[in-house]
């Protein structure tokens, strides 16, 4: 079978690919989230003798969504990386 | 399977990863360049001016996340109207697809906040170091007092724009004419310094650096327009029927003799481009659709003396020849769906009641038998009021014959202070004998000010099995 010969990508594009869909999917999640909840309550009912006020619940949970998506991503893009013809390094898996 | 033989791409992987040049894209002059124009004026000139007006003594549009509130001109709205967020969301998309069947990214071009940002670093960038020639000669030129200041001067008013950026997207959630003050004496919270500086650097790295890359390598969009195009799409497009052969002629040569079509080849169209994409090659999924390559190429067309529109909006049925009807049906439901979906917004909104009710039942009894044998349930009511003012209600039963309040009396009257909600412990009383089973009641809360003010909320009453 002949393989058809694929274009690397180029950096900028798998960085961006990953930073921005995680981005705006954090963004979108934690609308909704502190649309339904409150992190205020959230903090009393979770951590006793901690608080905190919203600005800082809504922070945190935007940028612990952001590392979720952000890994979810990044892990897509590890998975999916195109292999390039005499590239051994790919190939071996070490690079 | 043997190893595939060295491609010319695989030779020149090194040269791929490499950062992909960079655009100068030509300034040009012509209609598209002026509604550009007019789209970053009116939509930046909003960006930096709502959060400085003021309603009734209030900002107009202050989205109050430490209160959980959002002021829009007159409204409150708050998590429990989260239904017109998704609602709007939905005719967003929908506004999506009805502009992007009828005349592909215009939203790309014109409103895309990636577009109008750039627009306007490029346009201090050229203030500052000059046109697009000038502007190559400078960046190849070796470091110079000049080129330092240039530079300099540029990073200067990139940074303080980007702050100023940071600033009024902060002001948009914490009232800016208390914050202004603030930023200038220094003294910020974290997290508003934190966000602040977080939007200011996205402006910077986006609209200063990144530019075509976003709409090239990031933004989905570009990906997936292909499905909301159909052949009667308007699309900016080269007419390679009338352009080509292209090639370089005299003036005032009989070119078509010599065979060539109408495109001199003066490669403008390319120099304009903001992506660094060759229109005359079709469409692409670079073409962000801003219409450069028009102005770029009317001009051209105006000074050789040949009509104007070689690069035009066109379908790709009219440049394949056949006739094309813009007001197709898809475009049309689109567009229905979205004047309806429009309308009920405005509807819904226009006719909110700022009042909320939600009935709970006590969990742990289904009744409770008392001293002369007479039924209770209890209930808690939530009563939620949305409004800007602290109101009395007055609430009631509605159609639920024997069972009446415990305390006696019709009605019962409380006070709710704005945004709060307030719950009210309600026990229902019916006379020994009366109730068997499971009744419906209804409870119906008014404002005592305002009778439009009015809120029903069902429950159950249960006595015992009969």
């Amino acid at each position: 079978m002949q393989r058809s010969p694929e274009v690397p990508v180029p950096r900028a594009q798998r960085w961006g690919a990953v930073v921005w869909p995680s981005f705006f999917s954090a963004g979108v999640a934690t609308m909704v989230f502190f649309a339904l909840f409150d992190p205020v309550e959230l903090a009393r009912l979770a951590w006793v003798g901690i608080e905190i006020d919203r600005k800082t619940g809504y922070t945190i949970g935007f940028f612990l969504f952001w590392a979720l998506t952000f890994s979810a991503c990044a892990f897509t893009s590890i998975l999916t990386r195109t292999r390039h013809p005499g590239d051994d390094a790919a190939d071996r898996g070490t690079r | 399977m043997a190893a595939p033989a060295p491609t010319p791409a695989a030779d020149a992987g090194g040269d791929l990863y490499r950062a992909p040049p960079k655009v100068y894209p030509r300034e040009v002059d012509g209609r598209f360049q002026r509604l550009r124009n007019l789209a970053v004026f009116v939509l930046l000139g909003l960006f930096y001016l709502v959060p400085w007006m003021n309603w009734t003594g209030r900002q107009a549009v202050l989205f109050d996340l430490p209160a959980r509130k959002f002021h829009i001109l007159g409204l409150t709205f708050f998590p429990q109207d989260f239904f017109y967020l998704s609602w709007l969301l939905i005719l967003a998309g929908l506004a999506l697809f009805f502009f992007t069947a009828l005349a592909g990214r215009l939203w790309c071009g014109y409103a895309c906040p990636q577009t109008v940002w750039t627009e306007v670093f490029l346009r201090i960038e050229r203030w500052i170091e000059g046109d697009r020639l000038r502007r190559m000669k400078l960046d190849a030129a070796p470091w110079s007092a000049e080129k330092l200041a240039r530079k300099g001067a540029k990073q200067a008013i990139w940074i303080t724009f980007a702050l100023w950026t940071g600033f009024t997207f902060v002001g948009f959630f914490t009232p800016v004419r208390d914050l202004g003050p603030r930023a200038l004496s220094l003294s910020l919270g974290p997290w508003e310094t934190f966000w602040s500086l977080f939007y200011a650097f996205a402006t910077y790295g986006n609209a200063g650096y990144l530019r075509e890359q976003v709409c090239k390598y990031m933004c989905p969009y570009a990906r997936f327009q292909g499905a909301m195009f159909d052949p009667a799409t308007l699309i900016i497009a080269y007419d390679p029927a009338r352009g080509e052969p292209r090639g370089s002629r005299r003036k005032g040569s009989d070119y078509r003799a010599a065979g060539l079509g109408d495109c001199i080849d003066c490669t403008l169209c390319v120099q304009a481009c903001p992506t660094g994409i060759d229109i005359r090659d079709g469409l692409q999924i670079e073409c962000i659709a801003c219409g450069a390559c028009i102005d770029a190429c009317d001009s051209v067309m105006e000074k050789v003396g040949y009509p104007r529109g070689l690069i035009r909006y066109a379908t790709e049925e009219s440049l394949a020849g056949r006739r094309t009807r813009i007001l197709r049906p898809r475009v049309v439901i689109y567009g229905l769906l979205l004047f309806g979906g429009f309308a009920g917004f405005a509807w819904s909104v226009s006719h909110r009641v700022p009042l909320l009710v939600d009935v709970v039942r006590d969990r742990n009894a289904l009744y409770r038998v008392v001293e002369d044998g007479a039924i209770e349930n209890a209930y808690t009511l939530k009563i939620m009021n949305k409004g800007d003012a602290a109101r009395r209600y007055r609430v009631t039963l509605d159609d639920a014959d024997e069972i009446r309040f415990a305390g006696g009396g019709e009605s019962l009257e409380v006070e709710v202070a704005p945004g709060e909600v307030l719950a009210v412990p309600v026990t229902l009383r019916a006379p020994a004998g009366e109730v068997t089973g499971r009744h419906e009641v209804e409870f119906e809360v008014e404002a005592v000010d305002d009778e439009d003010v009015k809120y029903e909320a069902e429950s159950r009453f249960f006595g015992p099995m009969p």
